[in-house]
């Protein structure tokens, strides 16, 4: 594919243009969220030894400075507590409406994500979500003697439960 | 050496806006309006340089940019020559860094000097390198790097929590627009009417096109020094930096430190830190430069800052509270609703406009104003950074 006034990125990929996280093990020491995602698994690091679950997942406990982790569940299913929409002014990947939530997931966790599968005016506060997983376009990582490798890849958003 | 008194003395601006030319071009001209207010400094007296830029590297393809400009502006530091990143804070941690050096005696004069080139030949590049802004794999990943959506919820929740009004935030913007329409370096000129900013396009709602902060290019630069060499270097009354905080509890939107979204517990500890290291509270404070990236943030920031009490950051503005006249104005020389935000920069335009409303000689002068304070919030909200300047040490 030509890269207009950049003939020589032609075919190359640009990991320093791509919006989601290069989550292939060559790259990323928390590859597992990425591979528990693609379960349908909401997942994140609890210290063994301090028992303490942060999220996002770590390689080391922000608590004790453990390294002896393992990967628990979240839950995938909360509740909207506040909304937006964005129907105008989407950034480029994004279609509008761009819907975000602020959402209570329980246990004292609250985040924020994005809204797929629904339409504008559609969410109402109090509303029920959950886990929704995509794919999403692939790494392109360069092994030994120049062959290219397709690291194929999932990401995740909230999407309304079906009533 | 016994720790020394740090003042600042001198600033300058590149003009602000859409502008034809790099941010090399445009940190020359914010250094030249810099050294031009103060004649009497040898460039061979200045012996460091800080310079704020986020995306230097990302939309001008330029790492380590710190020499370049150096060089460009004819200075040879030998303390300390490095670039800084602090997104919407990146000039106000510059000035609070200068000021621990020049105090502990490891450098002398500093220029702190930052900007972006933020419009790219293509302005889709513009917005999608916006998505860097934030914790990227988490939150850049969700479509949360133009920053509208998350202060329209903070809006909502301000709204909802306290019953401030649309005509609440559009008083913040009307005030901030007329400041700087006598503002010649700013980006926008005109004054806009609440009838202009309640008619004016929806963003996300609540917040309309006049409740948003544009994307502006620009560069602006200030002059740190101690105590003696600044009495050496101008004839203005000294302006001394008193308070300094810059507080980080999070990183992420699932991490948010308050209670709710309008309920900013790291400004507050921000606020305290700097008040009492400058032995002075919100009431002392006769002008302020907040961080007005949107209508709902000068709200919330009137409130955590002690200017009003939680809740009533609406009726404080409605009702002329930070405007002149009132208990103390703010966003003088019009804020980043006028002037535009390009990151690394907006700290030292604080800085700046700080420097000449306390020597007296402001476009839209405070009289008497003896003590200031400016504040930058940065990030998708992780962050807030506070200086006390003064007249006295």
């Amino acid at each position: 594919m030509p890269v207009p006034g950049v003939p020589i990125l032609e075919g190359k990929y640009p990991s320093t243009m791509d919006l989601y996280p290069l989550e292939a093990k060559e790259f990323n020491r928390i590859h597992q969220f990425y591979e528990n995602l693609r379960q349908k698994r909401f997942t994140t690091t609890k210290c063994k030894k301090c028992g303490h679950v942060p999220f996002p997942p770590r390689v080391v406990c922000p608590k004790c400075n453990s390294d002896d982790l393992e990967w628990v569940d979240l839950p995938t299913q909360g509740k909207v507590l506040q909304f937006t929409e964005e129907v105008a002014g989407v950034p480029l990947g994004f279609e509008a409406p761009l819907i975000h939530a602020l959402i209570d997931l329980g246990e004292g966790r609250k985040l924020v994500s994005r809204i797929i599968n629904c339409k504008e005016g559609q969410l109402k506060e109090g509303d029920a979500v959950k886990l929704a997983v995509f794919d999403i376009p692939p790494m392109i990582i360069e092994k030994k003697g120049g062959v290219m490798d397709e690291a194929k890849r999932v990401f995740f958003a909230f999407e309304p439960v079906k009533r | 050496m016994p720790e020394r008194d740090v003042c600042i003395i001198g600033g300058g601006m590149s003009r602000w806006g859409v502008r034809e030319a790099s941010i090399i071009d445009m940190a020359q001209e914010a250094a030249k309006e810099c050294f031009d207010e103060v004649p009497a400094l040898k460039k061979k007296d200045v012996d460091g340089l800080l310079f704020a830029s986020s995306y230097c590297g990302r939309r001008s393809f330029q790492v380590n940019i710190a020499p370049v400009i150096a060089e460009r502006i004819g200075i040879k530091p030998t303390s300390m020559c490095t670039r800084l990143d602090t997104l919407c804070a990146g000039g106000s941690s510059g000035i609070i860094l200068a000021t621990g050096l020049i105090k502990s005696g490891m450098a002398d004069v500093v220029v702190v000097a930052g900007g972006e080139k933020l419009y790219t030949p293509q302005r889709w590049e513009t917005y999608y390198s916006e998505l860097a802004s934030i914790d990227h794999d988490w939150d850049g990943a969700q479509g949360m790097g133009l920053p509208p959506p998350y202060f329209s919820m903070t809006a909502q929740e301000h709204m909802k929590r306290y019953g401030t009004t649309k005509e609440q935030l559009g008083a913040v913007s009307v005030k901030n627009r007329r400041n700087g329409s006598t503002n010649p370096k700013g980006h926008f000129q005109k004054a806009v009417t609440m009838e202009e900013v309640m008619a004016s396009r929806v963003i996300v709602p609540p917040l309309s096109l006049f409740d948003c902060c544009p994307i502006t290019d620009g560069c602006a630069a200030v002059l740190l020094t101690y105590e003696e060499k600044a009495k050496e270097l101008t004839d203005r009354p000294l302006v001394y930096i008193r308070g300094t905080a810059q507080v980080s509890l999070h990183s992420m939107s699932m991490n948010w430190p308050g209670e709710h979204l309008a309920d900013w517990l790291h400004l507050r500890t921000a606020a305290k830190r700097a008040y009492e290291m400058a032995r002075v509270g919100p009431d002392d404070i006769d002008v302020a430069m907040t961080h007005d990236c949107f209508t709902i943030s000068e709200i919330v920031e009137m409130e955590d800052l002690g200017f009003c009490k939680k809740g009533e950051g609406g009726p404080f503005v409605e009702s002329g509270q930070s405007d002149f006249g009132g208990k103390l104005p703010v966003n003088t020389d019009g804020g980043l609703l006028s002037c535009g935000h390009p990151f690394g920069a907006t700290g030292i335009r604080q800085a700046r406009e700080m420097l000449h409303q306390l020597q007296g000689r402001a476009i839209r002068q405070v009289e008497g104003a003896e003590i200031g304070l400016t504040h930058n919030l940065s990030g998708l909200n992780v962050e807030h950074t506070i200086l006390i300047y003064g007249r006295e040490p």
